[in-house]
């Protein structure tokens, strides 16, 4: 087990390497130059460019970056947004909030989805089952950022149930309420995935002979269902979360732009148009960092719920 | 039909799926006793409605099941009759039933020692450590090496044999009174099928248990049986004990089950039976197996046949044991086939 | 159980030339199959018929196919004639006068009521009701709804969705934007599909090595998270049709070419691809008529599944501003526009969303069809 996290830890170091690497070769090829404000004389031009190493060969200027990321730990700092500020510093106060809303909603969904998931599966072809249904293909065809924009309109605009945008308050009350729409915008859709494919997996659990055995063992059906078809179906549910974890902060770009979120999709934006390059190098790899980690993490946790793959057994 | 202490008692059975194209008719009047301590093996091909029956025993028909008739009389209860609850009391309890494929049968996610134990927790109301007690004293009874290490492993760390002796202990937790053995060996390997049905034996003749054994392989009905049932497209169309079926068969059918039996000494080709089985949205009329008998007389697509008994114990349904009909004997070579069992049988004990 | 006794009644009356072996004209033989032999496109199409959601989800997506290539045409407006004087006007249907949403009409607060009958002010006819009528420190005031095209002096213009901030039709603009939307949505899917699929038969049929780089290769894109690659995709080659429709491609076709893979891995030791090979077939043929016509269910499947959500990235890059570059328009792009004046003028945001929420759903609902009707084991997946 500690072998294979380890393994896994390298794998990941590997691949963020590589994703730092393109991403600062990708953004330094780019056309536009990052100070192409015409009223910079062309002797401050220069200056900055010899501060900041712009005037020397590419491979060169990669090679100063990553000295200085790997002994100095130093990222670069902001050139734009907040010049001169250290990347990380930047980011700082942007991350948690992002997180935030992303990791609720994605937490909070899953049970809710499970529990309708299983609802329906039981309640196979009868009117729950199919009022479950409409609504699972619904938040799974419609954009969250409809969500989100029929949300600010009617809930927050209309009724005045919350407030419209983002608000900064010392009150923590009046903060959460106002992230409440937005993550209820991003859970719907995972909720419905996570709804439509418990469904699926229990109603083949429900066919299956251990739930005739345990029922033959005397256990009535909601008994043998509960014991033993639900815990089942949970593992291979786990499939499909893993790629929602993967793309954890990505879904939340638009919502927070919508309900004018300060977080990392905003500062992302901002930073590319303003190309502000080690910045964005930064964002960029808290966007894979967060992203491989949360995969790593559910990944381990497979191995703790099925033993099929804790013991090295084949998966189903 | 031996009036000797029935134990359990299926009358007129009769089970229907309600299927997307109609009423498909599983089970049609099937009636037998089950006696105190006997194994009554129930052999028939595929579809012949021999799971079905013995689901319906056992209460764990589909949702889209009705028993449309008939009672199953058990300890003074019609089991058709009963709730859900109470079905609870009996099941796992005093009557337990053995799966055909193990691997599917057990939860691949639970420990072997919990599946076990929680039968035991269920109907004895044991305590965790009583009932793993019980639980290592079983799995070693029915010769599982390292019950304490076993019991904490998964299904998929055991081999098919072992699994399906996990199965068996899980049946046996609570010493029920009656097993239901459903093809417990088809899924296993050659080698290990003898081992299993031994088992069986053994732990039925040291509990005293009764045994229904559903097969399809008659070399297994003739090592386990004390009385057998042979059904055909949801009836029974002949029973008698074991010495019946097998040295005096009177049902075409039976006939061309016993021919399809493989044989080690003979040299002819493998007999199969032509034709398919009816069709059961619209069981055919009279007899259901006379378009694939090759000794079908008229009456037997007008009229179904009636129970003919050849002795106490000796029934079979078919027209040819009828006065009228003509004289018609079993094939040459099951003929020969049988002789040479009965000689076998000197050495070779089918009890 | 009915045992048989002679003295029965119900037996006397038995014939004795009933009990005769019955004569047969042919040989007893095995079911011989009597239905006609269904190809397994025919087979899928008949299952397909039976969904009758899925059947109205394909009908409306050929609706919403037509108008995108006609609906531009269907009015004199173009979709970048600019006009700020009729900036931001509501949506007005001939003959829906009675809907507040399609006539045209804003309501307007606050208004002093001395004031309505200035013509100067309120052109004629263009008050259509006056309510909430107040007074405030002695004077009346009230609200009133007034049809916007008359009041700003394009009382002949039918805008049958309204205009944006420049005054440019959006009824041309909506549709147009829908065409170029499912244009990127199509290549998108297509050119993932194709690479995806001759990606995934290399590296299932010869395996060994080349499967094993090929693979790792595959893993690496794939670690990459989405939203990265697409931004740098972009930001590199800027945010034309072709670019945009490549950072959809860049990391989705990993997906096919595992599924393709997989479908190799299963078929090419089978009995008959073996045959095949014994009789000399070449790679090539093996590989296209022998191998990949398994996994053409899952393919088509995937690609019905792959649509709407290309249609949902490329607004979602449209909302990060990383759209198709304008004047040209895509629904994500109209969508993040109007989302900005949503609270003013939320007309804007109704007619794309609802489009493009229709356009989801129904690509769902058929691609749900298609894939229960090639693989019915798979059914609520």
């Amino acid at each position: 087990m500690a072998r294979y996290v380890m393994q896994r830890l390298l794998a990941m170091l590997l691949t963020l390497f590589i994703i730092v690497t393109v991403a600062f070769l990708v953004i330094r090829l780019m056309p536009s130059s990052i100070y192409d404000d015409p009223t910079i004389s062309a002797e401050v031009l220069d200056m900055i460019q010899a501060k900041y190493h712009l005037d020397r060969p590419l491979i060169e200027q990669y090679g100063i970056f990553m000295k200085n990321v790997l002994l100095k730990g130093d990222w670069g700092i902001s050139m734009k947004i907040q010049p001169n500020i250290p990347v990380f510093q930047v980011l700082g106060g942007k991350v948690p909030l992002t997180l935030f809303i992303n990791l609720v909603s994605l937490l909070a969904s899953i049970p809710i989805g499970l529990v309708f998931g299983a609802f329906a599966a039981i309640k196979k072809n009868t009117m729950t089952d199919h009022g479950i249904s409409l609504f699972v293909i619904l938040f799974i065809s419609i954009p969250s950022f409809i969500y989100a924009t029929l949300l600010q309109y009617f809930a927050a605009y209309k009724f005045g149930w919350f407030p419209i945008t983002y608000t900064v308050s010392d009150m923590a009350s009046v903060k959460y309420l106002s992230l409440f729409l937005p993550t209820l915008s991003l859970a719907l859709d995972p909720m419905a995935k996570v709804a439509r494919y418990m469904r699926a997996e229990l109603i083949e659990s429900l066919n299956s002979e251990y739930i005739l055995l345990a029922r033959t063992k005397g256990f009535t059906r909601s008994k043998a269902i509960f014991r033993h078809a639900i815990r089942n179906s949970c593992i291979p549910v786990l499939n499909i979360v893993v790629p929602m974890f993967a793309n954890v902060l990505g879904g939340s770009l638009v919502v927070e732009s919508i309900f004018a979120i300060p977080g990392m999709g905003s500062l992302m934006i901002k930073s590319i148009n303003a190309n502000d390059h080690y910045l964005t190098i930064a964002i960029l790899l808290i966007y894979s960092l967060v992203s491989l980690m949360t995969v790593l993490v559910v990944d381990l946790l497979y191995a703790v719920i099925d033993p099929r793959v804790r013991m090295g057994g084949k998966k189903q | 039909m031996s009036k000797n202490n029935p134990i359990l008692q299926v009358k007129d059975l009769t089970v229907s799926f309600n299927a997307f194209a109609g009423k498909v008719q599983a089970v049609r009047g099937v009636s037998f006793d089950l006696n105190k301590g006997e194994t009554l093996c129930i052999v028939g091909e595929s579809g012949s409605g021999k799971s079905v029956t013995n689901k319906a025993i056992m209460g764990i028909l589909s949702k889209n099941a009705v028993i449309d008739r008939g009672e199953i009389l058990y300890d003074g209860m019609d089991l058709t009759k009963l709730t859900e609850e109470q079905f609870c009391q009996i099941r796992g309890k005093r009557i337990a039933m053995v799966f055909q494929d193990p691997l599917s049968a057990l939860n691949p996610i639970m420990k072997v020692g919990k599946q076990i134990t929680e039968t035991l927790c269920v109907h004895q109301k044991l305590s965790h450590e009583q009932a793993k007690k019980r639980a290592l004293e079983l799995m070693a009874a029915v010769g599982i090496p390292e019950p304490e290490k076993r019991f904490d492993q998964y299904p998929f760390q055991f081999s098919g044999g072992m699994r399906q002796r996990i199965v068996i202990v899980i049946a046996l937790a609570c010493n029920p009174e009656i097993l239901i053995c459903d093809e417990p060996t088809t899924a296993l390997d050659v080698t290990i099928q003898s081992k299993i049905l031994d088992l069986i034996k053994e732990i039925k003749q040291e509990r005293n248990l009764s045994v229904i054994f559903i097969t399809h392989n008659m070399g297994v009905v003739a090592n386990m049986a004390d009385r057998i049932c042979v059904m055909y497209a949801g009836k029974i169309v002949e029973f008698g004990t074991c010495d019946d079926i097998f040295y005096h068969p009177a049902h075409p059918y039976t006939w061309a089950l016993l021919s399809a039996m493989p044989d080690s000494e003979s040299r002819e080709r493998l007999f199969s039976i032509p034709g398919a089985p009816p069709n059961m949205l619209m069981p055919p009329k009279g007899d259901a197996f006379a378009p694939r008998n090759h000794y079908a007389l008229d009456i037997d697509f007008k009229e179904e046949p009636p129970f003919f008994k050849l002795s106490d114990t000796h029934y079979a349904a078919t027209w040819l044991l009828h006065p009228y009909a003509p004289r018609v004997e079993m094939p040459e070579e099951l003929k020969r086939r049988i002789d040479r069992m009965v000689e076998e049988d000197m050495e070779y004990e089918c009890k | 159980m009915r045992i048989f006794k002679a003295t029965d009644p119900e037996y006397l009356s038995l014939k004795r030339e009933d009990f005769k072996l019955h004569t047969r004209e042919e040989e007893i033989h095995d079911a011989k199959f009597e239905t006609k032999p269904v190809g397994f496109f025919k087979d899928a199409m008949l299952r397909f018929g039976k969904n009758t959601a899925s059947i109205i989800a394909f009908a409306i997506i050929c609706i919403i196919v037509i108008l995108s290539a006609f609906g531009p045409m269907m009015n004199e407006y173009g979709y970048n004639d600019q006009d700020l004087d009729r900036a931001n006007l509501p949506a007005r249907i001939k003959g829906c006068e009675g809907i507040n949403l399609l006539n045209g009409s804003t309501v307007l607060k606050n208004r002093r009521k001395d004031n309505l009958d200035n013509t100067e002010k309120y052109p004629e006819g263009c008050i259509l009701d006056v309510f909430n009528e107040t007074v405030v420190n002695g004077v009346e005031m009230c609200d009133i709804r007034i049809d916007t095209y008359i009041y700003s002096g394009y009382g002949d213009d039918y805008f049958w969705f309204g205009t944006d901030y420049l005054g440019r039709d959006l009824w041309t603009r909506v549709w147009r934007g829908c065409r170029i939307s499912l244009i990127i949505a199509f290549a998108a899917v297509l050119t993932n599909v194709g690479f995806g699929v001759i990606y995934g038969s290399i590296a299932g049929y010869y395996g060994g090595m080349t499967d094993m780089v090929m693979m790792r290769f595959a893993e690496i894109v794939q670690a990459f998270p989405n939203i990265v690659v697409m931004t740098l995709f972009i930001m590199y080659f800027g945010n034309g049709l072709f670019a945009i429709i490549m950072a959809l491609v860049v990391r989705d076709w990993v997906g096919t070419a595992t599924l393709i893979r997989a479908q190799f891995y299963r078929f090419k030791d089978s009995e008959y691809v073996l045959a095949a090979r014994t009789l000399g077939t070449k790679d090539a043929v093996l590989i296209f008529r022998h191998i990949l016509p398994n996994a053409i269910g899952p393919i088509v499947t995937r690609t019905m599944i792959a649509i709407p959500s290309a249609i949902f990235a490329e607004s979602f890059l449209a909302y990060i501003g990383l759209g198709i570059r304008a004047p040209e328009a895509s629904l994500g792009v109209l969508l993040s526009h109007a989302q900005t004046v949503l609270l003013q003028y939320p007309y804007q945001t109704v007619f794309p969303a609802v489009l493009i929420s229709v356009l989801m759903i129904s690509f769902n609902l058929f691609g749900n069809g298609l894939r229960d009707a090639f693989d019915p084991t798979q059914r609520g997946t």
